[in-house]
């Protein structure tokens, strides 16, 4: 009997289990990158105060209830990679990824099931190696998550950079390879096994947006493994890939000539951009799908807004140096990766228009999941405005390493994935566990988020305009940024409320697991395949293979189940849109 | 040819679960191969950038490379050959092929380490220029692909081995086989290329 719960349950093969191992694999790191950010904004907004009761839980970081310089960049490292890499990768990408790409697309499984299972493990493992490299001597890795050389090569330029960047290294390392996998799973199961009928033009945006990010993702995070060897052997085995001549550390002359520094950040940046995009097309796919549910109309512009998924993603490997702008790139490299990071803009501000006239003319039903979804509108286009800023190399001179930036990437990276999460778990958690979810709770929820986060980050492009540059451990010393402790202390005021609020989540969360009301197969009326088998759905999914008739956005019609058609309801029912 | 014809259809006539199967593994062959290209590709231009750095300097490669590079090039046509003879259901010439395929892929990574060590013989290490540190780098992740292609060569064997009994199964585990191979030749050629000439 425990062998069968351990088949069933821990090694898996099925791929709605893995995605939710992915997914509370994921939630259990975001509780750790939460942390960590508390504790940067409790340094911000009250710097050397201190803080006896963490004195006695972090007796290395603070003594005496203050944070040390050091400790600071480690965690400012820490969060940005968990929450990049851990939570938002594993939750919304590997874990919706896999738990929604098969059922939607009508399978049984993933096309490589027992691969699917080891990507899991994999991955597992290297998050726990990522927090283990708290632990070590020197603390973990404090070069920021873009870990730039010479500060990550040199192990005597930061205690973070002894074994805590190796560490660092090794974890991403086994995250490339994990996401590898599962990237690779994923675009298999699209190209292979739909269910007869499902053309591509007739797949759900959340399904083609997991098929972009995963092929950005095959094609992008190599470069980085490559990078990652190289690094390492400049850090263990003397090489000077990344290393120049020259250098002086802690008053000693390295013995490394001519290495480039730049070089990693180009490699860097080859996979961080794209990265980016991995993380926010299944955050725009999933809001996009869940849109229609609570319109009860056809979405508008489906197949431009599939073309424009299709030019992000390109786009997006070919825009790097945007983040480089200040490394001295001649002028002609500058306006050439300005010029397509507006291009880039075109296509993303169609999708967020096509997301908007889906709206038109609806009575909007304002469940959570519409709340989130809603609110992933809001953000994007928050967030992009400041983008259109920084993707001008002039202004961008200003504007690198501000808080501007640190504005800007949270909405985008940090906001619309945030919300499209929350919209995702609220939207399929009936399909996955069999029960709902508290509404009351959800939008209480919704409000201590969106209110906060928004306060928060809208308030940081401000501090960045002022001139407040990024990981800065204090402001104190500098009179020009004296104005802004005010402004320092609201958001962190405003992050402990963004974080208490999350309280809410969790509980709502888990006593629905064990205790929220059974819910149907089809709770939300909504028309995707999923849709039409049990929730939670049994192993393989279907009882019969499903026949796609239709798309994905048949809404606004007459059916005996009401104003929908599922995909399969065949034309001899209700005329076919697409 | 009529043979050939014979196995290839046999192969063809049996569609739903070995052919999808099949289909799915080919997809997940060529994407892999994909990122293995944007690997290369990447330390390819690490490579070309770095070189313009003023401490660049040549260093000696040793000789064994072309022998090596010899014994790649005929472990692929032992390949070829393999997987012609199983489609004339040639089993045993079948199986020496394979053999042959198999000893040339060991053969190459023995012959990589020798030529390693005759560098280091001649006191070229890692960081004794970042040509050498390069060379070693990129020779090293080659070969780490080259042993997990043996794997997938020794996967292949295996069938050949049983070919008789399972036309289809065989075929299908021989594309896979000679796709990453020949692959990894290429990239090979491509790779020697550059740190020789380049
Ligand atoms: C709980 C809500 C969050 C709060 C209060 C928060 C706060 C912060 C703060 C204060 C910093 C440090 C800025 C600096 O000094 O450089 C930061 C950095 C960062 N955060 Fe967040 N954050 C939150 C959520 C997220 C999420 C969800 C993501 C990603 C999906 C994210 C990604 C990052 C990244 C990439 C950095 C940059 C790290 C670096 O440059 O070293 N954050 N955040
Ligand atoms: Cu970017």
């Amino acid at each position: 009997m425990t062998n069968g719960f351990v088949r069933r349950y821990i090694f898996s093969t099925d791929h709605k289990i893995i995605g939710i191992q992915y997914i509370l694999t994921g939630l259990i790191m975001a509780i750790v990158g939460a942390w960590l950010a508390v504790l940067i904004r409790l340094q911000l907004g009250w710097p050397e105060h201190q803080w006896v009761f963490l004195s006695r839980l972090l007796p290395k970081g603070m003594p005496s209830g203050v944070m040390t310089p050091e400790f600071y960049l480690a965690v400012v490292t820490m969060h940005g990679t968990i929450m990049v890499f851990f939570f938002i990768s594993y939750v919304l990408v590997s874990g919706f990824g896999n738990y929604l790409v098969p059922l939607q697309v009508g399978a049984r499984d993933m096309a490589f099931p027992f691969l699917n299972m080891l990507s899991y493990w994999i991955a597992l493992l290297s998050a726990v190696v990522m927090v283990l490299s708290f632990f070590v001597e020197g603390g973990a890795a404090a070069a920021g998550w873009t870990a730039y050389p010479p500060l990550s090569a040199v192990a005597s330029a930061v205690p973070g950079s002894q074994m805590g960047q190796t560490l660092w290294i090794l974890s991403m390392a086994l995250f490339i390879a994990s996401f590898t996998m599962s990237g690779l799973n994923i675009v298999a199961t699209v190209f292979s096994t739909r269910a007869p009928g499902l053309s591509m033009m007739r797949l759900p945006l959340t399904v083609w947006s997991f098929f972009i990010a995963s092929i950005l993702g095959l094609l992008a995070f190599p470069p980085l493994t490559a990078g990652a060897v190289m690094l390492l052997f400049d850090r263990h085995f003397g090489t000077s890939f990344f290393l120049p001549s020259g250098l002086v550390v802690a008053g000693k002359l390295l013995p490394n000539t001519g290495g480039s520094p730049l070089l990693w950040q180009h490699l860097f940046w080859f996979l961080g951009h794209p990265e980016v995009y991995v993380l926010i097309l299944p955050a725009l796919g999933i809001a996009f799908d869940i849109l229609p549910a609570f319109t009860r109309k056809p979405v508008f512009g489906y197949r431009i807004s599939v073309w424009c998924l299709v030019a992000v993603g390109c786009l997006s490997m070919i825009v790097w140096g945007h983040h480089m702008f200040v490394s001295g790139m001649s002028p002609f490299t500058g306006e050439y990766f300005s010029l397509v990071t507006l291009t880039i803009t075109v296509p993303m501000t169609i999708f967020g228009v096509n997301m908007l006239a889906s709206l038109w003319g609806a009575k909007l039903e304002l469940r959570t999941p519409m709340l989130f979804a809603l609110s992933v509108i809001a953000m994007f286009g928050s967030g992009g405005f400041g983008g259109l800023f920084l993707g001008n190399a002039t202004a961008d001179m200003q504007l690198h390493d501000t808080y501007f930036v640190v504005g800007h990437f949270h909405m985008m990276i940090g906001g619309v994935t945030l919300l499209a999460t929350f919209a995702a778990i609220y939207f399929w958690f009936p399909k996955m566990f069999g029960r709902t979810m508290n509404e009351t709770l959800g939008r209480l929820h919704f409000w201590f988020t969106f209110g906060p986060f928004f306060v928060i980050f809208f308030m940081q492009h401000f501090l960045g305009l002022q001139g407040a540059p990024r990981r800065y451990y204090a402001f104190t010393a500098f009179d020009y940024l004296r104005d802004t402790r005010g402004q320092n202390l609201a958001i962190s005021i405003a992050a402990l409320l963004l974080v208490s609020g999350q309280l809410l989540f969790l509980v709502n969360f888990v006593w629905s697991l064990f205790g929220g009301l059974a819910a149907k197969a089809n709770p939300w009326q909504a028309t995707t395949l999923e849709w039409t088998t049990a929730s939670p759905p049994p192993h393989g999914n279907f009882e019969t293979q499903p026949v796609v008739e239709r798309w994905a956005y048949e809404y606004g019609v007459q059916t005996t189940d009401g104003d929908f058609a599922v995909q399969t309801v065949p034309a001899r029912n209700v005329p076919v849109t697409a | 040819m009529n043979m050939v014809m014979d196995s290839r259809s046999l192969a063809a006539s049996q569609p739903g679960a070995v052919s999808l199967r099949e289909d799915q593994l080919r997809l997940g062959l060529w994407m892999f191969l994909a990122t293995v290209t944007m690997l290369f590709a990447a330390f390819v231009s690490a490579y070309i950038v770095r070189r313009s750095g003023t401490d660049w300097r040549q260093v000696q490669l040793p000789a064994m490379l072309w022998v090596n590079t010899l014994i790649l090039a005929v472990s692929s046509v032992a390949l070829e050959a393999a997987s012609r003879s199983g489609f004339r259901l040639r089993w045993r010439q079948a199986e020496l092929a394979m053999g042959a395929a198999l000893a040339g892929g060991l053969g190459f990574l023995a012959g990589q380490f020798v030529a390693w060590r005759e560098m280091m013989a001649a006191g070229i290490y890692l960081p004794t220029s970042p040509h050498a540190s390069f060379f070693f780098v990129i020779t090293g992740a080659h070969a780490l692909h080259v042993v997990a292609a043996l794997a997938v060569l020794t996967w292949g064997a295996v069938a050949t081995r049983s070919g008789a009994t399972d036309v289809p199964a065989w075929a299908a585990r021989m594309e896979l086989c000679r796709t990453f191979w020949h692959y990894l030749g290429a990239v090979w050629l491509v790779l020697f290329a550059l740190v020789s000439l380049y």
